[in-house]
């Protein structure tokens, strides 16, 4: 490792700075704010919290769905990644699996709520088919599969990434050491990924438990903690006091989640290392996984099907004829092209500085010996841990006075904060890997350490940097949970303007929106995806 | 002429280097040789500038470095590992330095670095396509052409497998001898220091055991340490190759 230069201990500075201003004086603040009262300070802000029926109740079904929401989708995800990686059937299902379940990642929450309705609903796509109601889709069952269509690819990421580090040769031993299937099953898969599985768990419930997009349209009259953060901050009497304690009482199971994380990580195994190797044939396991593992991913994407269709006809579900009429009005209307140029600026700003941001802090971590370096690793668990909602509401509650208020600014800084820990893991990761020498090599040939970095480090990691980017740039693409305390009428954002549409109940529109943040990301993923490619080959 | 004065090194109040003092003449190849953990590669990398003494004086050329920074000192390395770029090609990575000091090798100069390497085949291969001794030459190239005042080599030869490693050796000995460059070699094999260099440090737990030219070392072991595990060593290994070859002669 190089010796500690001025230029590291400057951006160092800097980036403690910008995570204090952005991040602890916003969260200090709520603190405080949540303990104000017109008799100055108390906690009878908590009291009055704690004996309302309605928000008691809020926090009684977000528990109780979220839980459910983690259940059904720790399952779901397990399964599919078993299927990808433990079992041979046919590889263009695995690809399809693969590349299905990215899919809803690309799309704003507030989307699958409005694609359940127009699927479920009275009229809904798949009612029409099916020929009846499937179910009461307001409320609880709506939320249900939303969370569930919203958390199932973060845990089947997580899940097949690690199963890439399960030792399968012990899949084998543990066959020829005569275990049945039961057993070498638990033995061999489950316990190796035990940590995962907890971890699936554990990040599904916090996702459901703090998303906002979802309840906020299918939610009915099923009362979440997100519906009633907003209802209480953005309502018709705003009272900024209670707003602070429901986001408080929102960070804590987030808080519980993230430490609960850390501890499943120490449950997981970690082989020396791994050997690739032929998996044993198994046509019933095959079959029915390949079968099973069709049925979830097809599932899952005939709800946004809706979504495809219904802005090209006429008058769904009753004038089913074909119009390019929809398309053309959003086009026409200069509202709505400002507001998706708006999220495109947001989107390419976030991307560029969060990236840069996350890099800079990950290669001070990695590949310095400042002291009190890993400083920045606690601040990672806390961008981690905090809800998009509490930190934008937090936001709100610090720089209300300010200049930053209703500015781009103020919402890009959040995007940087609220999305900063994935970025800065995949720099982190891929920086501690290079040869730590490379630094010292430079200087000796006569490079200052910027120009190291610049003339090495950053062309040896390039294929990250252009991951980050592509994350930082769909996650503030379909954000609203982080901005929806943020925009203003000027400052509007497809996914927040996309919650005004609702009112004027104009699905369409909605529809259209949805669909050009899906093809901006698209377009981003496969460009990334592409670049990232030809890195690697190079 | 480097002169190594009490120079003793500490980390975490574990004594690495207790009060070395040598003294290493111009164009002179010296091995560091000592068992794992004896403080080699810290010595190597307090010559360099990388590491910190806490006591003692790094004289080069009666000017007092000690406190010159890596990047004044003048002096180079190649890392154990070659830490070459591996975005770049063999010949960019040679060349690397030379963009920051313009002039320093005429183009003339540069392709005889090159050819005396033998790494004209290579130049264009990117660093994963070459076998370890091609690394290791390219590693060398970019360290000489940046003209160091002392060539620094951390284990340069473990990572090779026999007869590159005689070669290296026989190019490592070239090197010196043609450019009058005066080179610190770490080591751990006996074998390697002895057939190498002019003159062996050896290093016992921070402590200077002996330091002499090869005869000396085999003629007069000054204790017991350099006697049992060094020279046993070497012993061994005769005995092993007598018996190999004189069974083939049987
Ligand atoms: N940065 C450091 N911090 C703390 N201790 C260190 C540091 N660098 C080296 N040491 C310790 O100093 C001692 C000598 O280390 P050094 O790397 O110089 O040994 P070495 O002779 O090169 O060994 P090897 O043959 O294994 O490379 C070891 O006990 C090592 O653990
Ligand atoms: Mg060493």
């Amino acid at each position: 490792m190089p010796n500690v230069k001025t230029e590291m201990r400057v951006i160092y500075l800097s980036i403690l700075v910008v995570f204090a201003v952005f991040l602890l004086f916003p969260l200090g603040t709520l603190f405080v704010r949540s303990f104000e009262t017109n008799q100055g300070f108390g906690i009878s802000n908590y009291l009055s919290i704690l004996s309302n029926k309605d928000l008691i109740e809020a926090f009684g079904n977000s528990i109780k769905i979220s839980t459910m929401t983690a259940v059904i989708t720790t399952i779901l995800a397990f399964t599919l990644a078993y299927a990808v990686n433990c079992t041979r059937i046919y590889r263009p299902i695995k690809t399809v699996i693969k590349t299905g379940i990215v899919i809803p990642m690309l799309l704003p929450t507030i989307t699958y709520g409005f694609a359940i309705m127009y699927s479920f609903g009275n009229q809904g796509l798949l009612t029409k088919i099916f020929g009846r109601n499937l179910f009461e889709i307001y409320g609880f069952n709506g939320l249900l599969i939303g969370y569930v269509i919203y958390t199932v690819p973060a845990a089947f990421l997580l899940l097949n990434n690690s199963f890439k580090y399960i030792d399968k040769k012990f899949i084998v031993v543990s066959k020829l050491m005569g275990d049945g299937s039961l057993r070498s099953f638990m033995n061999t898969i489950v316990r190796p990924l035990l940590g995962t599985l907890g971890g699936a768990f554990v990040l599904s419930f916090i996702l459901s438990f703090t998303d906002f997009g979802i309840p906020a349209s299918v939610g009915g009259t099923y009362y979440v903690v997100a519906t009633q953060l907003y209802q209480v901050m953005l309502g018709s009497i705003p009272d900024f006091n209670h707003g602070a304690v429901i986001a408080i009482l929102m960070l804590l199971p987030a808080v519980f989640g993230v430490l609960l994380l850390n501890y499943l990580e120490k449950l997981n195994f970690h082989y020396d290392k791994f050997s690739n190797i032929e998996l044993i044939q198994h046509k019933f396991r095959d079959i029915c996984l390949g079968v099973i593992s069709s049925v979830i991913i097809v599932a899952m994407l005939s709800i946004f099907a809706v979504m495809f269709i219904a802005p090209f006809l006429n008058s769904f579900p009753y004038d089913l004829t074909f119009t390019l009429k929809h398309v053309m009005n959003i086009f026409q209307s200069s509202d709505l092209t400002d507001v998706y140029k708006n999220s495109l600026l947001v989107a390419t700003l976030t991307a560029v500085l969060g990236t840069l941001f996350a890099y800079c802090s990950a290669i001070l971590n990695a590949r310095t010996p400042l002291r009190w370096k890993s400083s920045i690793d606690i601040i990672s668990m806390m961008t981690n841990t905090v809800p998009g909602m509490v930190l934008g509401l937090s936001y709100l509650l610090l720089f209300n006075g300010s200049s930053l208020k209703g500015t781009f600014t103020i919402i890009v800084l959040c995007n940087i904060v609220h999305f900063f820990t994935t970025p800065y893991l995949m720099a982190k990761n891929s920086l501690s890997k290079m040869n730590p020498s490379w630094e010292t090599t430079g200087e000796l040939l006569g490079d200052s350490w910027i120009r190291t970095i610049y003339r090495v480090i950053l062309p040896s990691s390039a294929s990250t940097v252009i991951e980050m980017i592509s994350y930082y740039f769909i996650n503030s693409m379909v954000t609203v949970s982080g901005i929806i305390f943020l925009v203003t009428a000027q400052t509007s954002l497809v996914a927040s303007e996309i919650k005004e549409l609702q009112h004027f109940a104009k699905f369409n529109e909605i529809f259209v929106l949805s669909l050009l943040i899906f093809i901006t990301n698209l377009f981003i993923k496969l460009l990334c995806d592409y670049l990232q490619k030809k890195q690697l080959t190079k | 002429m480097l002169k190594l004065q009490n120079v003793s090194k500490q980390f975490d109040r574990k004594v690495v280097l207790d009060d070395i003092n040598i003294e290493i003449k111009a164009g002179e190849i010296v091995s560091l040789l000592g068992p794992s953990g004896s403080g080699k590669t810290t010595l190597l990398n307090i010559i360099l500038g990388l590491t910190q003494l806490d006591h003692g004086k790094i004289i080069f050329n009666d000017m007092d470095m000690s406190h010159v920074p890596m990047k004044n000192r003048g002096f180079n390395i190649v890392f154990q590992d070659y830490a070459l770029f591996p975005h770049l090609s063999a010949y960019e990575n040679i060349v690397y330095g030379l963009k920051n000091k313009k002039g320093l090798v005429s183009e003339k100069e540069l392709q005889e670095y090159i050819e005396f390497l033998e790494l004209k085949p290579h130049l264009t291969k990117k660093i994963g396509e070459l076998s370890g001794g091609q690394k290791q030459r390219v590693a060398l190239a970019r360290t000489l052409v940046m003209k160091p005042k002392i060539l620094l080599l951390d284990e340069p030869l473990s990572a090779l497998d026999g007869v590159i490693k005689e070669s290296i050796k026989q190019r490592i000995q070239s090197i010196a001898r043609e450019f009058k460059l005066t080179t610190i070699i770490v080591t751990h094999d006996p074998e390697e220091a002895l057939t190498l260099s002019d003159k062996i440090l050896i290093i016992n737990q921070g402590n200077i055991s002996q330091f002499g030219t090869p005869q000396e070392i085999i003629n007069q072991p000054q204790n017991d340490f350099v006697e049992e595990f060094i020279l046993k060593q070497l012993q061994i290994k005769r005995q092993n190759i007598y018996n190999l070859f004189g069974e083939k002669h049987a």
